[in-house]
């Protein structure tokens, strides 16, 4: 579903990202870790295009993520959401028009069938009571559930989220981590950036575990944290879990 | 000197300064209004993808923010003329209340431009990506998400803007329109004293600054409750 191939980022004459390739199925939940600065963040990003990456390639559906070629560049990153840290929801407007903006405006769909479809994913997040308020009416952990409903109305077929939780209170954690447990287990395609141990163990298919810009070790969750292959990753894990 | 201050108080006179006052103001108000077109405009420019646009925008800023305004409205009292001739072939018959809008308007708009920018800038970099996330063209985003939140931060300081027009106006007395400096030196050319018509014209200057800052004040307040 996607594939990156030897992605190079550099940030001044810092490689952030430095030859990175990994492949992603369809329905696969991925987790990217690693100390902070490794990376991670600019993995996803180049993925959806917030970054441009300096060299390699980003397929997704086998097709060349290019911006040359505008009209499937833009058909192509709408297949993905993405989900940030800090939420970013519109403060201006209310979480129903949070929802509805793109798909009224990109999808050009109607405000009725905008709003309705905003309902749903609002429902399932467990805020339809707040729509109507402004996002600073909002905790941390619902503005992040409003966020990701928000990806959801432009039903994307991947969710790139960069450490959805790390902003949040630690109660509030659960309820974003319920959210997206949900949505794996409906299937979704994910990538997700955290320092959620608990959760990649539980809910990943797959680790990856970077440092300094690179793939340090790769396997799936039950062996990564049982087994981890690497000293370097047994130093981040012994740190990070205990 | 006391008894010339009673002298020149009559109600004709005021009415005469209230005139002039009301050129000034009527100036400064259209000024803003032009000079905000072109700071949008200006704007728009300097933070556009085009670099060209980019350069032109910063030279405008530039040019106008690092010469007299003094000197601008000279300029163009001689330019104007020139250009309006070449245009529609006749003879221009010199509106001295146009050619002080259109300097004003030029120069309030560099003013304008690095207010409306910075408003934009000032907005967090993460709501450009989340839109950039969901689709939304630049347009899009600077239009329904950008702009309505940059606005907040654009009134006070745009309202500052129109206090310095009410001021700076005076400076087009030197082309010889009649708005309330000028106003005052006629009175006092009238009366060979003129002290107490440049006082009358501080008083209705402050009148004039001090009721806008008042209202902008109520404003800023409505405005930060919202947030
Ligand atoms: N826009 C930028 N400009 C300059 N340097 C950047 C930029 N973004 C990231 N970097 C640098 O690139 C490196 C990788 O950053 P990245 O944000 O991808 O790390 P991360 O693994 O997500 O870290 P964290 O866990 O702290 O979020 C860091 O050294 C960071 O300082
Ligand atoms: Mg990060």
């Amino acid at each position: 579903m996607i594939k990156i191939e030897n992605i190079v980022k550099q940030f001044n004459n810092l490689k952030a990202v430095n030859d990175v390739s990994l492949e992603i199925k369809k329905g696969e939940i991925v987790c990217l870790i690693g100390p902070s600065g490794s990376g991670k963040s600019t993995v996803l990003r180049c993925i959806n295009g917030l970054e441009k990456p300096e060299s390699g390639h980003i397929y997704v559906n086998d097709q060349l993520l290019d911006e040359k070629d505008s009209e499937n560049y833009k058909k192509l990153r709408g297949l993905m959401g993405f989900v940030f840290q800090h939420f970013n929801l519109f403060p201006n407007m209310t979480v129903l028009e949070n929802l509805t903006l793109a798909p009224i405006q990109v999808m050009k769909k109607s405000k009725e069938e905008a709003e309705q479809i905003a309902c749903q994913y609002l429902e399932r997040v467990g805020l339809l009571d707040k729509k109507n308020e402004y996002p600073n009416k909002l905790s941390g952990g619902q503005k992040q559930r409003v966020a990701i409903a928000r990806s959801l109305c432009m039903s994307p077929e991947i969710m790139l989220f960069d450490e959805p939780t790390s902003a949040l209170d630690p109660e509030m954690v659960i309820e974003v981590l319920e959210v997206m447990q949900e949505l794996a287990n409906e299937g979704m395609t994910m990538v997700v950036v955290t320092h959620e141990m608990g959760f990649a163990r539980t809910v990943a298919n797959r680790v990856i575990f970077l440092e300094d810009g690179k793939i340090v070790e790769e396997n799936n969750a039950e062996e990564f944290f049982k087994h981890p292959k690497t000293q370097r990753a047994q130093d981040f894990l012994n740190k990070v879990m205990h | 000197m006391f008894t010339a201050f009673w002298d020149i108080l009559t109600i004709d006179n005021l009415i005469y300064l209230f005139k002039g006052a009301m050129v000034s103001l009527s100036m400064a108000a259209l000024s803003l209004f032009i000079g905000l077109i072109f700071g949008i405009l200006g704007a728009s420019a300097k933070i556009s993808k085009n670099r060209l646009l980019r350069i032109l925008g910063n030279i405008y800023v530039e040019v106008i923010r690092g010469t007299p305004m003094l000197l601008q409205i000279m300029l163009i009292f001689n330019v104007v003329p020139i250009i309006v001739t070449q245009i529609t072939g006749e003879v221009f018959r010199m509106n001295y209340f146009l050619i002080g809008v259109v300097a004003m308007s030029i120069n309030s708009g560099a003013y304008t431009t690095e207010l409306i920018r910075s408003g934009i800038n000032g907005i967090d970099k993460g709501q450009w990506e989340a839109c950039e996330t969901l689709g939304l063209s630049r347009w899009q985003t600077m239009r329904l998400v950008i702009l309505p939140q940059a606005f907040k931060r654009i009134v006070p300081p745009l309202i500052s803007e129109f206090i310095t027009l009410i001021k700076d106006s005076s400076l087009v007395s030197i082309i010889g329109l009649v708005e309330l400096l000028n106003s005052a030196k006629v009175l006092g050319n009238q009366y060979y004293e003129f002290m107490s018509p440049y006082c009358l014209a501080g008083v209705y200057y402050l009148v004039m600054t001090l009721t806008i800052s008042y209202i902008a004040k109520k404003i800023e307040r409505k405005l930060a409750v919202s947030d």
